[in-house]
């Protein structure tokens, strides 16, 4: 009989399901897995460089670029890092409303990753039912910032502005007549909180519908059960946070342990797995949708009755209005400062970490006192999950590394920085 | 959580008496300063030691202290101000993130690596698994040497790369790019054409800025 | 009991059967997809397109050459010339937007003290060459007469929020 040897096949970075650049040298025996190793940094930007040439302002819009799917909860941690250092205190209206943007984000995020780990797998109809959902959040997202996805909405002190009382609206065309366009504008009459609120009433009923077609599906759980476990001590050690560590059962959430905004006052539950493997984490991120819109619909009561400022009246740190600098010399000046200098943020490093729909996401921020960070450091919670792709593929098949991918919720964006 | 951290502080200094350089609270944040020899023995005892208990090993975090506090630059490289007086004395540094989930703590560590022209530290992959790539990367960006590494190579930059792209000495646009030569049919480097531009200078302003 | 009702739920592949009776309810629901380009998606007041330059109502361009785009540009993609007019006010002799650098922040128009660069709802626009998309001043100019009246609504309905 002949001998038969191991042999090593790159996986990527082209590949579609590698999710981005992955260029993944596996050593294969067969078709099993006895080593696999990521080789990353092909989307390797040097955010962290740029952001020491940068003012601290101008490194916001770079914060969306990072991980490109949930592109303001990581605008949250770098504004959170120098509102910590500088000392700003945040209207509370602003924190509301980026709890519940932070959660749709978390919604947006799931959704893609729900999607994308379908197709990988095979369930191809997922894709255009997430995406159908996503279409609604990201219009969200357009409203309040105007662009769709790379947001700069979160601001040091607070937000950009305040959400508009008006909902764009389809216009009439020749292929839909005016009824159909009556039909498709119905939940956008009011203004966004309403549309959101809209959204909030249906979700849920579209949960259901993804559970249907995965959850019991027989093919989709011989792709996922039993693949890829972790143990709760060994996700510990290897730097698992966020859906990848409460799928191996631990109950770790930034929200609940260390609640940052107004995550204390907000009602909601965490769930968590059992076994530790793709179908439990895929268990939990479904619950943590569901969840989400729990908060969502929390902060849009609140915002609703709480009209107000939602960005902070130190103009060392936030513009003034645009009123205020055509009428005042003192304000139109802060104005310059702010858009030629800069802040100076006070000396002292700081890191402040926000549940990330990934995991946790961390800027740690070391100033100098200049207008400037001296050095940023971002713990992207990608990072060591995919460090421990070797040891979760180790023993599985090569078609199951797409799943163990998947299931790491892996972008690009924030691994490679 | 003040109270939390102020008696973590207590059970370090009585834990670590001879082995913690400085521990200070600020911003409700734990910072300790380690001696570069006692990496292995502190994070041994902060690992398994039932008061601390930090399972998890968030961060490690290189860094470059070599221009702290200046404002020049030139040709995208911060230089070094004379006049200034830098409050470090070694040059690179590593900062460890670490989480406790069982006590719900944060601990900041930082470790001083003694030589600046060849940085060494003490390795932590046998504590912390998760230490594996965030070591790669401290050493693929700034040079520093993590002594016990099983795979220490580059992780983020090109294959081939030269130079430590995070120092404060190396340039922002970089000192090579690439291209693709039609005549030999392949990619080829050359020194960098990018003209450095900078817009905002980097400015220091000492004045009731601060909070404290 | 509990397994013969698992052996005849996965024998009867119900499962499955429910999963496609989701799929065939869609079939005959609502389509939300719209017909690109007869049709469009809407677009907020607020949208950050192409940029654009303003002149006020008497034809004078607004920009007074403050450089502040310029310093709070976070990709360096303006760069702006100024000089003193023969009528002695001060107007910029050299203002270009390299597209291909261009992150679409906004940041730019939020810090224009007199909303002269704007960015308006243009998002159909295109270079054959990389050159095409370094928009120079009259490249600017022209964008912005040729979309004022959208340009003025837009800022008119987001006034309120600044």
């Amino acid at each position: 009989m002949a001998e038969i040897k191991n042999y090593t096949m790159n996986f990527g970075p082209q590949h579609p399901a590698a999710h981005g650049v992955l260029r993944l040298v596996l050593e294969l025996d067969g078709e099993v897995v006895e080593r696999a190793d990521p080789h990353i940094g092909l989307l390797h930007r040097g955010t962290e460089k740029l952001a020491e040439h940068k003012t601290f302002l101008q490194s916001v819009p770079y914060m969306d670029r990072l991980d490109y799917v949930s592109m303001m909860c990581n605008e949250h941690a770098y504004v959170m890092a120098i509102e910590k250092l500088a000392g700003i205190d945040v209207p509370l209206r602003a924190q509301y409303i980026r709890v519940m943007f932070d959660e749709i984000t978390r919604i947006l995020n799931h959704l893609l990753w729900l999607g994308a780990s379908g197709i990988d797998l095979g369930a191809m109809t997922m894709f255009f039912y997430t995406f159908r959902e996503r279409e609604d959040l990201m219009d969200v997202y357009e409203a309040v910032s105007g662009a769709r996805m790379h947001a700069a909405y979160y601001r040091p002190g607070g937000v950009y502005r305040d959400l508009p009382d008006t909902m764009p609206q389809y216009e009439a065309s020749k292929i839909h007549n005016a009824s159909a366009i009556k039909r498709m504008n119905e939940n956008r009459q009011g203004s966004v909180l309403d549309f959101i609120e809209d959204f909030c009433n249906r979700f849920p009923a579209n949960v259901d519908e993804y559970e249907t077609l995965l959850t019991d599906n027989r093919i989709w759980k011989q792709r996922t059960v039993g693949i890829g476990v972790v143990s709760p001590e060994r996700a510990l050690a290897l730097g698992f946070t966020g859906p990848m560590l409460r799928g191996s059962g631990v109950a770790w959430d930034l929200r609940k342990k260390q609640p940052y905004e107004v995550y204390d006052r907000m009602d909601f539950d965490i769930p968590v797995g059992v076994e530790g493997d793709c179908y439990d984490r895929y268990l939990v991120r479904v619950e943590e949708m569901r969840q989400s819109n729990r908060i969502i619909k929390q902060c849009v009561d609140w915002l609703r009755k709480n009209p107000g400022s939602v960005i902070t009246e130190n103009h060392k740190f936030a513009p003034p209005k645009r009123e205020a600098i055509k009428q005042n010399m003192e304000e139109l000046i802060h104005h310059f400062k702010l858009f030629t200098e800069g802040m100076h943020v006070p000396t002292g490093e700081v890191y402040s970490a926000v549940e990330h729909p990934k995991g946790e996401f961390g800027i740690y921020l070391v100033s100098d006192g200049a207008n400037k960070p001296y050095r940023m450091k971002i713990r992207a919670p990608g990072y060591p999950h995919l460090a421990s792709l070797n040891e979760m593929s180790r023993g599985h098949m090569l078609a199951d590394v797409v799943a163990i991918i998947g299931t790491q919720d892996i972008v690009f964006g924030e691994i490679d920085r | 959580m003040a109270d939390d951290l102020n008696m973590l502080g207590e059970q370090l200094k009585e834990a670590f008496t001879d082995k913690v350089l400085s521990l200070e609270n600020r911003l409700d944040e734990l910072t300790m300063v380690i001696d570069a020899a006692d990496i292995m023995a502190v994070f041994m005892r902060l690992r398994d030691d039932p008061n601390f208990r930090f399972e998890q090993l968030i961060d490690v975090c290189g860094v470059d202290y070599s221009t702290y506090g200046c404002e020049t630059s030139e040709g995208g490289i911060y230089l070094v101000d004379e006049e200034r007086i830098n409050p470090f004395k070694q040059r690179f540094a590593a900062v460890y993130h670490l989480l406790s989930v069982e006590h719900n703590m944060r601990l900041r560590v930082k470790v001083f690596a003694l030589d600046d022209a060849m940085p060494m530290l003490d390795s932590v992959i046998e504590v912390w698994p998760s230490a594996n790539w965030f070591e790669r990367e401290a050493f693929d960006m700034f040079g520093i040497v993590f002594v016990g590494h099983p795979d220490l190579r580059r992780i983020l930059t090109d294959y081939g790369f030269v130079g430590n792209p995070f120092r404060k000495d190396f340039p922002l646009s970089g000192h090579v790019e690439m291209h693709y030569d039609p005549e030999q049919k392949r990619v080829l480097y050359r020194p960098v054409s990018v003209e450095p531009r900078e817009v905002t200078p980097r400015t220091i302003r000492e004045e009731n800025y601060s909070r404290h | 009991m509990e397994k013969i009702a698992h052996f005849f739920k996965s024998f009867l592949l119900i499962e499955l059967l429910k999963g496609m009776a989701v799929t065939g309810k869609h079939l005959f629901s609502h389509k939300i997809t719209v017909h690109y380009p007869e049709e469009k998606t809407p677009q907020s007041f607020r949208f950050r397109g192409l940029h654009a330059q303003r002149r006020y109502a008497n034809g004078e361009e607004r920009c007074i050459g403050c450089k502040l785009c310029e310093a709070v540009c976070p990709a360096l993609a303006i760069k702006i010339e100024v000089a003193e007019r023969s009528d002695g006010s001060r107007r910029t002799t050299q203002y270009d937007i390299d597209l291909t650098k261009c992150i679409f922040c906004g940041f730019c128009e939020e810090s224009c003290p007199v909303d002269a660069i704007v960015e308006t709802r243009v998002l159909e626009y295109h270079g054959e060459k990389r050159g095409d998309l370094y928009y120079t001043k009259p490249m600017l100019l022209a964008v912005g007469e040729k979309h004022e009246a959208q340009i003025a609504k837009d800022r008119a309905s987001d006034a309120k929020y600044r």
